[in-house]
């Protein structure tokens, strides 16, 4: 070969670089999206109703026993919630991870399954079972035992109800965190205290839930805060039942007439709270991330079940029934027939309720089209937004690039409905008249999935290892180049899987939404939410089942085309 | 002609200076080692001629061509240089072929251009077999060859490599010593390698540049890093070697805690400190007292023996307290506590002035 120093230096580009505009540009967008609504919360809530500064709403919140209460009863109900999630999700997540149980993946799968469920739907579901009076499980008590109507087994319209309903939906958190941490347990440290003369039970209360006892607070944390800052289960369950909690009272304090300033003042102690139990769960983890520290990567060690086999197996299917099986089974029961209470049989099965969503209720088109078109763009921009940043932040090529990261974190501790009071308050006053249109919508759903989609990349990017990037730079690529070559590639899979958490996230939406919606911005949640007001459950579950159905082809057509990057995963070293 | 010059560079990261007033000229064509240990600046000075840091002082130049300067430093897609890195940074998502062709590619070559070029160097490497294989098919040795090649198809004018065969079993690093120099030789192209390994840097470099705490310690020919050591730490980094703090007495006579030892060769300072550096292999250690009048003979006792198979391993302590490493052959044993006596040849003994 001959040697030759002659080969051409690559083709000169336009050298200007662009990330210096392009992060003051971010950084503008993310104060928009995050810190306008909260100043505009701020503000509102020491207004009174003639514009003088005043505390009055906040001395309301302490004096007016209508607007104490629910505050209350949300505490109550998000600790029974946490406390409830927490003592399943354990055990299961122990005989997922640890035992000889036969069927843990599509156990694992089942629990996944119901993260997908939007939590509104869940709460439907339930109200189909356990309707004191027409709901199934109390229509079999009755048939059962012969007894008159008035009589019942289960009422959902309950504060107990209510935190099984939510339980429901918020145990996989902790299933999910507890799981990973199992199996992040090295097996070398349960076996030093086997070796030390440990026996299982020793052991396991001695050394493995000590270690993942910082994955099971966490967790708990999380559904306390899911169910605090929830709006759709409460009210479907708790309104009926003649109760409120807070997110609850903050949308009813937007109905006729309209209190802005004391929603504002009633979203703000919700916040503080959600900051808290945030700031706890950081600390929790991160004090001692010690799941991960010491042992060597070995497999996780598997306890043989032996005579409580038979007790852990029905333990996991009244789990899975009662999260899963049922809630599913009732929707789709009731979507075939033409009342609640009748059995679905030959005779009894009707497509009547599809043909009513679909062609007959005028309010299905628009909405479909309205969440999809939200759903698509919220995805497409978030995700680009949340790339952009994540580079800045993880290669650092911007100074102040870090205080990106912050802000696109931030939106995390802003529960839904405290979001909509502030975008609501932001965007309606005549200047500038977002309310009504689905760009307000459009930013809350950017604001609300901004936290979740910078995490899943900035963890991406950390993953792919700069001297990938260096390699491309010093033979000639200039930093878009090896951008578009090298880094984008190596990341198309998290990209796509961002892009459906996203746009699932979107569709379901229920509790920013619900203030920000009017007759011409309706969404599918919203509809639901409605038809649940009129009663039609048929509708409601031919509707929800659609959004199931969506969600998760959403996920396995991720998961599988090959095209989107679902094959050949390349290790990033 | 001195063809990488830097000058006065430094780099600062904060208030830390990760290096330190560094000046160094290299001629075009030759193979020059950075080595040190971790932390000593040696792969920020490397990544600053990659042009992937800049300097917050000094400057450096390629060629007479001012590539890096606290004012503007070009970037390094439009240095003409290769690099090799630890991790070996293979796209894992290209073939052996299409990472090698990647650099071609950038330079707008033509199809069969690259083809041809690529086919020649993936020859070279010994890699045709592997083309169509992606990088996490292949053995870290393989990954370490298919770097190299991706590095020299493009025929830069520089080759850095950064501690290229820290991931490579003990074997493979002794043959990819000797390819790495082999190919050095074929191309001609000026080497910058970093390692903190003595051995590598002694089979591979023309040129040794030794580094600590940001700053250059000495720089020279393998011999003259080994056989002239002019610092402490050199003498202790490369090779091994016993220091003694002492004083200068006279002429090449330093008294090293009450023992008095003639130096062959070194720096001795007009007055005051200068300490003794010997090699462990140039002692003799015997078990009988030398003839009165003999000089550079000190009396001590072996506080350790270890055997190692093609020798044993001394530690003999003196009776001011030092204690001093030596070796003899594996089958003389002298036992622990027994006196013995150490002869430290002039000729190997060698002046560190302070």
């Amino acid at each position: 070969m001959s040697v030759s120093i002659s080969l051409p230096m690559p083709a000169r580009r336009g050298r200007i670089d662009l990330s210096r505009p392009i992060f003051i540009v971010l950084a503008l967008v993310l104060g928009l999206l995050v810190i306008l609504p909260l100043f505009w919360l701020a503000y509102y809530s020491i207004l009174d109703q003639n514009g003088q500064f005043s505390l009055a709403n906040f001395s309301a919140l302490v004096t007016d026993p209508t607007l104490r209460r629910p505050f209350l009863t949300a505490l109550g109900m998000a600790l029974g919630v946490g406390a409830l999630s927490c003592m399943t999700a354990t055990p299961l997540a122990w005989l997922v991870a640890r035992s000889d149980l036969p069927g843990r993946t599509a156990i694992r799968a089942l629990v996944t399954a119901s993260f997908v469920t939007p939590p509104f739907l869940g709460a439907i579901a339930w109200e189909i079972l356990a309707a004191p009076n027409s709901g199934l499980i109390n229509v079999a008590y009755r048939s059962l035992f012969g007894l008159e109507a008035y009589e019942y087994l289960v009422d959902i319209y309950t504060f107990t109800g209510l935190v099984f309903a939510i339980a429901c939906y918020t145990f996989p958190y902790v299933f999910t965190l507890v799981v990973n941490a199992l199996e992040r347990v090295p097996s070398d440290l349960e076996d030093a205290s086997s070796m030390l003369g440990g026996q299982l039970s020793t052991t396991l209360r001695r050394v493995t839930i000590p270690l993942v006892l910082p994955a099971i607070l966490a967790g708990t944390m999380i559904a306390i805060l899911q169910a605090l800052t929830m709006f759709g289960s409460p009210a479907i369950l708790a309104l009926p039942a003649g109760f409120h909690v807070i997110t609850t009272k903050i949308w009813s304090l937007f109905q006729y007439p309209p209190k802005p300033g004391l929603a504002a003042a009633a979203a703000l102690p919700l916040l503080i709270v959600t900051v808290m139990l945030l700031w706890g769960q950081a600390r929790i983890l991160g004090r001692r991330g010690y799941t991960t520290l010491g042992g060597k990567n070995s497999d996780p060690r598997i306890s043989k079940l032996g005579r409580w086999r038979w007790l852990a197996i029905a333990f996991v299917v009244a789990v899975l029934l009662l999260t899963v099986l049922l809630p599913y089974a009732a929707l789709i029961k009731t979507a075939l027939t033409r009342t609640v209470a009748e059995p679905l049989t030959w005779s009894s099965f009707t497509l009547h309720h599809v043909n009513f969503v679909f062609f007959e209720f005028s309010a299905t088109k628009l909405a479909l089209r309205n969440t999809f078109l939200l759903g698509f763009m919220t995805a497409t921009i978030g995700t680009a937004i949340a790339l952009v940043i994540a580079y800045l932040v993880t290669r650092r090529s911007v100074p102040g690039s870090q205080m990106l990261g912050y802000l696109a974190t931030a939106p995390v501790a802003i529960p839904g409905i405290v979001l909509g009071v502030g975008l609501f308050l932001s965007y309606s006053n005549p200047n500038l008249m977002l309310y009504g249109t689905l760009w307000i919508l459009l930013i809350a759903f950017l604001t609300i999935e901004m936290p979740a989609g910078y995490q899943q990349l900035s963890s991406a990017f950390k993953s792919v290892h700069p001297e990938l990037e260096e390699a491309s730079r010093i033979l000639g690529g200039n930093r878009m180049t090896t951008l578009r070559l090298i880094t984008a590639p190596l990341l198309r899979s998290n990209v796509i899987a961002t892009w459906c958490f996203v746009f699932i996230g979107t569709i379901r939406e229920l509790s920013a939404t619900i203030l920000l919606t009017t007759s011409e911005t309706k969404l599918v949640s919203v509809i639901i939410y409605d038809l649940n007001e009129s009663g039609d459950l048929g509708a409601i579950s031919v509707l929800g089942i659609m959004l199931l159905v969506i969600s998760f082809a959403v996920v396995i057509i991720a998961n599988r085309l090959p095209v989107l990057g679902g094959q050949r995963l390349p290790i990033a070293r | 002609m001195s063809y990488l010059e830097l000058t006065r560079l430094s780099k600062m990261y904060g208030a830390h200076p990760a290096v330190k007033d560094v000046n160094l000229s290299v001629a075009k064509g030759l193979l020059v080692c950075l080595l040190g240990p971790s932390g000593c600046g040696k792969t920020t000075t490397l990544r600053l001629i990659a042009g992937f840091v800049e300097p917050s002082e000094g400057e450096i130049r390629v060629g007479g061509r001012m590539v890096s300067s606290p004012e503007r430093s070009e970037p390094p897609e439009r240095r003409n240089m290769s690099m090799i890195f630890q991790s070996y940074a293979l796209w894992p998502h290209m073939t052996v072929f299409e990472n090698v062709a990647y650099g071609l590619r950038l330079r707008k070559m033509s199809r069969e251009d690259i083809v041809r070029r690529v086919e020649a160097i993936l020859d070279v490497a010994k890699l045709k077999a592997l083309a169509s294989r992606y990088p996490g098919e292949l053995s870290g040795g393989q990954q370490q060859r298919v770097s190299l090649a991706r590095a020299l198809v493009v025929e830069p004018e520089t080759l850095l490599l950064d501690e290229p065969l820290s991931n490579l079993d003990a074997n493979l690093r002794e043959e990819m010593r000797f390819e790495i120099r082999r190919l050095h030789d074929q191309y001609r192209y000026t080497t910058v390698y970093v390692t903190h390994d003595q051995s590598e840097a002694m089979t591979t470099a023309d040129l040794i540049v030794v580094m600590n705490q940001g700053r250059i310690e000495q720089a020279g020919s393998p011999e003259d890093i080994y056989k002239r050591p002019r610092s402490e730490f050199v003498a202790h980094f490369i090779g091994g070697a016993n220091v003694l703090k002492g004083d200068r007495l006279s002429g090449d006579v330093v008294d090293v805690g009450g023992v008095v030892l003639r130096c062959g060769s070194g720096d001795f300072a007009a007055q005051g400190p200068t300490s003794v550096a010997i090699r462990h292999h140039d002692i003799n250690l015997v078990t009988s007292a030398p003839a009165p009048g003999e000089t550079n003979w000190v009396p001590g006792t072996v506080t350790r023996q270890v055997y190692l198979g093609s020798h044993r391993d001394y530690l003999v302590t003196l009776s001011n307290g030092d204690a001093i490493r030596t070796v003899t052959p594996a089958d003389i044993a002298v036992p622990q506590g027994q006196a013995v006596w150490l002869h430290l040849p002039p000729e190997h003994c060698r002046a560190l002035a302070h």
